[in-house]
């Protein structure tokens, strides 16, 4: 028989949402389109390792796109917009004249290598704190953080727990749109249908949480000011080999920073994937 | 133990008052069935007794309503959570835990029962409900039944004095929902629990209540003893009707008790069986099917399924909760991932036809129609389908005309009845002019009325239009009254086949009400029943 807490994720309620700060933190302060690289990477096969069945599970999936967009979307802005960089010259592109007091920014024009490298990083960056946070998010169940925060206080219980299913309940009713789309036989999938996406599942979002906020509030929860643990959720010793990985990195990065990136980037993948070894 | 005195509702923006200067009491140990037409209130009704309504949903309140002594306009109903459990419509909403144990325990953790204790009462209300076997499950992975049973569990640990059901068996196969009844009625034989519950199914509960409430819908209510509202009310079950046809002076409520009161009904000989006519061209072709549930690695969900339904039968698809329904319904439109067999709709596979060609050739109903919607009012998705299925303007709204009285045309189809809901998935799917439809749990929330609606509905897309339609159902009233065969599913394999008389008859727990308590006749209807019994004067 499996055990209760083997059918999770199998960590602590809370294990990937530190694992995600840790791993987002050292990401954050390497800012190398590498080290971003590899925890894109990391996360990707994280993902791939963790394939379930559960509904929360699917949201990476949507989140990937999501990435994917905001990746292309900082791209884009990164050529048309900005304030001048000088350097090598790779293409121009037709510049817009602007008005004096917008001094300094320019929209078009040159685009230098020196801005295309500073672009990629910031848009890697971005994508890969998105994806970190996407898979903490996937991984863990949304009703789980009722079980590990504090009890007496039922607004936030219940606003985190709305927060953290948003993703995972978007995604179910998307699946679910997209399938009374076919059964209807609609086969477009512009702009406009997507708008129509976007109402559904909002309405199913806000029904699910407050058919949960009502079963929260006549099951008493934070009504009363003693609670107790039926089988608490315990820190074991896989969630701490779990976080080693991204841990050591970050007490790594801060004592010795004379590392090569390239050599810390492939670290950094290795590493990001502890959870899969303690598992 | 409930004790409302000179209450009334009325939400903001509705015109209509949900009960009216309503004063009512019921006892420690009663067990009350709330019944009424769909949007008569059950739900406002049960939602007031714990102080959901007004307190979490809104509402406008006046009056006082009293619950084991503490007055729920001024406890919220957290404050009631030590005395009042609730079940609600839709349990899988509600869980808060992935693991049966843990959501059972949930209960008590909030309520701050000691571990030691917490452990004894999880292990008690887990044997109640014979759960045990379950207790560390996912409790995504469980069917219906078994969710809703864990749904009892979480509401009855706590030692309640009372518990409030919404619509309990209404996802239930009627084994399943003969066990969930039954564990209720022990307890309030054996522990003195107090249980009100809503159900449209009368047929399934009124042998167990002792008491009725009917919401008339117009803001006021009957309450007497399930015989007293049986003799008068307009929504009955079949055993009651039959009794009203018969003019029985008491109303049976049990098959038993039928039995008893019921005057001979001498007849020649039984009523033959006429085998289903199987001359229509073949619509849907399945052969050697099997397939896996759609969102599990579970094992099979269906195994060597051969089947052929034909124009102008309806066919019903009945068995037990998870035993393969819904996959088979939705193997015929290509939604199931199908690991080893064949499909055809018209001599194409479902999977392959892409866009408008799909509903061209199979309609779809699901078991949500909600989940086929999601325009912001009836007029939009009405012009949506128009467009989609290339048709005139204004078609599927005709045939939506044709099927029942319509709603404004500019309600959101959330805010609508769940008849009237399902008749707008029909049209929209209708408005196709697919040869055949399949249906999946289509009576669930519908009320008897709604059901004949239905019914009628369903025998003239079959008969007059001649398509084929294929419905999966735990309704076997509506079985009765509305298919030429059933197909009997268990564990994913096809085990029985035949008339629906045949079939229904042969099992005592799918058999419907009227073939019990005549057992000796072969008729399934209170219709028949009754064309039979006026051809005898």
């Amino acid at each position: 028989m499996k055990t209760a807490h083997a059918q999770s994720s199998g960590f602590h309620p809370l294990f990937w949402w530190v694992w995600a700060v840790l791993s987002s933190v050292v990401v954050l302060i390497m800012d190398k389109s590498q080290i971003s690289l590899a925890a894109i990477a990391g996360t990707l096969t994280l993902a791939a390792r963790f394939k379930g069945s559960s509904y929360w599970r699917t949201s990476f999936k949507w989140i990937l796109r999501l990435a994917l967009i905001a990746f292309t979307f900082r791209m884009l802005i990164g050529f048309l917009i900005g304030v001048p960089m000088p350097g090598t010259v790779i293409f121009t592109l037709p510049q817009i004249q602007l008005p004096d007091f917008l001094v300094g920014i320019r929209l078009g024009g040159q685009v230098t290598e020196q801005r295309l490298q500073a672009t990629f990083n910031e848009a890697t960056l971005l994508a890969a704190l998105i994806l970190i946070f996407a898979l903490a998010n996937s991984l863990s169940n949304p009703h789980s953080l009722l079980k590990v925060l504090p009890r007496r206080f039922y607004g936030i219980g219940l606003a985190s727990v709305i927060a953290t299913s948003v993703a995972p309940q978007a995604a179910r009713s998307i699946t679910r749109v997209r399938i009374a789309k076919r059964l209807r036989g609609q086969s477009g999938a512009g702009l406009k249908s997507w708008r129509r996406v976007a109402m559904p599942v909002l309405e199913d979002s806000l029904e699910r949480s407050i058919d949960l906020a009502a079963s929260l509030e006549s099951r008493g929860y934070g009504y009363f000011p003693e609670t107790t643990r039926y089988r608490a959720p315990i820190w074991q010793l896989r969630d701490s080999l779990g976080l080693s990985g991204p841990a050591y990195l970050l007490a790594s990065f801060l004592l010795l920073s004379s590392i090569s990136s390239l050599l810390f980037a492939a670290l950094f993948f290795f590493l990001m994937l502890t959870p899969a070894v303690a598992k | 133990m409930i004790n409302f005195s000179k209450v009334s509702l009325i939400y903001p923006n509705s015109q209509r008052t949900i009960i009216e200067d309503v004063s009512f009491e019921v006892n420690e140990g009663e067990f009350v069935l709330l019944m009424g037409h769909t949007g008569a209130g059950k739900s406002s009704v049960l939602r007031l007794i714990n102080g959901l309504v007004p307190h979490h949903t809104g509402g406008i309140l006046s009056g006082s309503i009293s619950v084991a002594g503490r007055s729920t306009s001024v406890l919220k109903p957290g404050e009631l959570a030590d005395v009042v459990g609730i079940v609600g419509q839709n349990p899988a909403n509600t869980f808060v835990s992935e693991i049966v144990e843990d959501e059972i325990a949930f209960s008590l953790e909030t309520l701050g029962i000691a571990p030691d204790v917490m452990r004894k009462r999880v292990e008690e209300v887990l044997d109640l409900l014979a759960l045990t076997p379950l207790r560390r499950r996912n409790i995504s992975e469980l069917s219906g039944g078994e969710q809703q049973r864990v749904a009892i569990a979480a509401a009855l640990v706590t030692n309640p004095k009372l518990l409030l059901l919404d619509e309990p068996t209404s996802a239930l196969d009627p084994i399943a929902a003969e066990e969930v009844l039954s564990i209720l009625h022990r307890l309030v034989h054996d522990l003195g629990l107090t249980v009100v519950l809503s159900e449209h199914r009368l047929e399934r509960v009124i042998q167990f209540v002792d008491r009725i409430i009917l919401i008339n819908g117009d803001g006021s209510l009957v309450l007497g003893t399930a015989e007293e509202v049986m003799r008068s009310s307009s929504i009955a079950p079949p055993l009651v009707e039959l009794a009203r046809a018969l003019n029985m002076p008491t109303i049976p409520l049990s098959v038993r008790e039928f039995r008893k009161l019921a005057p001979k009904i001498e007849l020649a000989q039984k009523t033959a069986v006429v085998a289903s006519d199987s001359s229509g061209e073949v619509l849907l072709s399945i052969r050697n099917l099997s397939a896996a549930y759609q969102d599990s690695q579970r094992t099979y969900a269906l195994s060597k399924v051969d089947l052929d339904i034909r124009a102008g039968e309806v066919v019903a698809l009945m068995g037990r909760n998870g035993a393969g329904k819904t996959t088979l319904l939705k193997c015929a439109v290509g939604l199931a991932p199908i690991i080893e067999g064949r499909v055809q709709v018209s001599g194409n596979d479902p999977a392959q036809l892409k866009g408008p060609e799909l509903i061209r050739n199979v309609g779809y109903v699901p078991q949500e129609p909600t989940d086929l919607l999601y325009g912001q009012s009836i007029v939009e998705e009405c012009n949506q389908a128009d467009r989609d299925n290339n048709v005139d303007e204004g078609s599927t709204l005709s045939i939506y005309k044709s099927l029942m009285q319509i709603p404004n045309l500019s309600s959101h189809p959330r805010d609508v009845s769940e008849g009237q809901r399902l008749g707008l998935a029909l049209s929209i799917i209708l408005s196709a002019q697919p040869p055949l439809i399949v249906l999946d749990e289509p009576t669930r929330g519908l009320d008897y009325q709604a059901k004949k609606t239905l019914v009628q509905i369903l025998k003239r897309i079959a008969g007059k239009e001649g398509r084929a339609v294929l419905i999966s159902t735990h309704d076997v009233e509506l079985v009765a009254e509305v298919a030429d065969r059933v197909l009997f599913l268990a564990d994913g394999e096809l085990i029985a086949e035949g008339s629906t008389a045949q079939v229904l008859n042969a099992s005592p727990a799918f058999a419907p009400q009227v073939a019990k308590a005549l057992p000796h006749t072969n008729w399934i209807t209170v219709n028949e029943a009754e064309r039979h019994l006026d051809a005898q004067k």
